[in-house]
């Protein structure tokens, strides 16, 4: 921008002139033949109100961006749930190794001192309640999770 | 005090106070912002947009950059997608205060409006970051994606029309 523009502008947003300004103001007649359009014009910008928000629009904002948010915290929560279920998962082949094993013997010597269907039927009551701790266990991870950060968040706004 | 990088992050994870606090912060700029770009027409829709927005791409937010900047661009960028909509009927900016409620509007907010309404949206954008929002060349020319020669350039031709339509 040239002298005159920066001088003009300046003039037109109502901003104080800086001494150099200032100087090529006084100094040049194109800009003193325009100063009077200009604080014309510098009049009508800066007397226009400033918009102010209606008191319920932050309320409305936040209503709204509720769900999206929601969406960001089941985001948010993905990586610390992968830790947590490969951190569970990793010993996963050893318990159902022992538990395979565990069951074995047991139906060995519930056979030998028991008819062998009710021998199965225990048997088979204990893996199914086995079966259904390690599902419960696993199944209650996410929720674990979650809560954890939460509680993060929670900290960090303490 | 947490900045507002921190609390963009916060609001990536989730956090409904992040958000809260990030609006009260930006909330009269924002508005203000949006309300001069569009002559007072449609301003809570485009402000509610623009924070939706921020929150559905707060986990894209570069921490490098300033918060303000961002919110600008998308706040820039509605209103440039709005100016691009055709109307759905001609409007009179003292027509649109009396239904929003607004107090009536006085004959220098019609000028000052009328005035900026003559700028094509580029310069209208620059002028109002520039000069209302006093930001300075490099952040406004961050906000309109273009160099800072640009900006320069965008300023000086709106200067030049809004003399010219001062004169008539």
């Amino acid at each position: 921008m040239t002298d005159c523009d920066e001088t003009l502008t300046t003039l037109l947003f109502g901003r104080a002139l800086d001494r150099d300004a200032a100087a090529h103001l006084a100094a040049c007649p194109r800009c003193r033949a325009e100063s009077a359009a200009i604080e014309g014009l510098e009049r009508a910008l800066a007397a226009a109100p400033v918009p102010a928000p209606p008191p319920a629009l932050a309320r409305r904002v936040l209503a709204a961006a509720a769900p999206l948010l929601a969406r960001n915290a089941r985001r948010a929560a993905w990586p610390t749930l992968a830790r947590a279920l490969a951190a569970a998962l990793l010993p996963l082949p050893v318990i159902l190794l022992l538990d395979f094993y565990l069951v074995r013997a047991a139906f060995g010597l519930l056979v030998a001192i028991l008819p062998t269907a009710l021998g199965a039927y225990i048997v088979f009551n204990y893996a199914a309640t086995l079966a259904l701790l390690l599902a419960l266990t696993y199944g209650a991870i996410p929720i674990f999770v979650e809560q954890q950060v939460r509680l993060r968040r929670q900290e960090r706004h303490a | 005090m947490a900045t507002d990088e921190e609390l963009i992050a916060a609001v990536a994870s989730g956090d409904g106070r992040g958000l809260e606090e990030l609006c009260r912060r930006w909330e009269r700029p924002l508005y203000q912002l949006i309300a001069r770009h569009t002559g007072g027409r449609d301003v809570e829709d485009l402000y509610q947009e623009t924070w939706l927005r921020v929150v559905r791409a707060a986990r894209r937010f570069d921490p490098a950059r300033r918060f303000s900047t961002w919110l600008f661009q998308i706040a820039v960028n509605l209103c440039r997608d709005w100016h691009r909509r055709p109307p759905p009927e001609p409007v009179d900016p003292a027509a649109v205060d009396a239904r929003a409620g607004a107090p009536a509007a006085t004959d220098a907010a019609l000028d000052a409006r009328r005035l900026l309404a003559t700028l094509p949206e580029a310069q209208r954008s620059a002028v109002i970051l520039r000069y209302y929002h006093d930001l300075p060349e490099e952040e406004v020319a961050a906000i309109l994606g273009c160099p800072r020669g640009t900006v320069k350039s965008r300023l000086h031709h709106a200067m030049r029309r809004l003399l010219e339509t001062a004169r008539r």
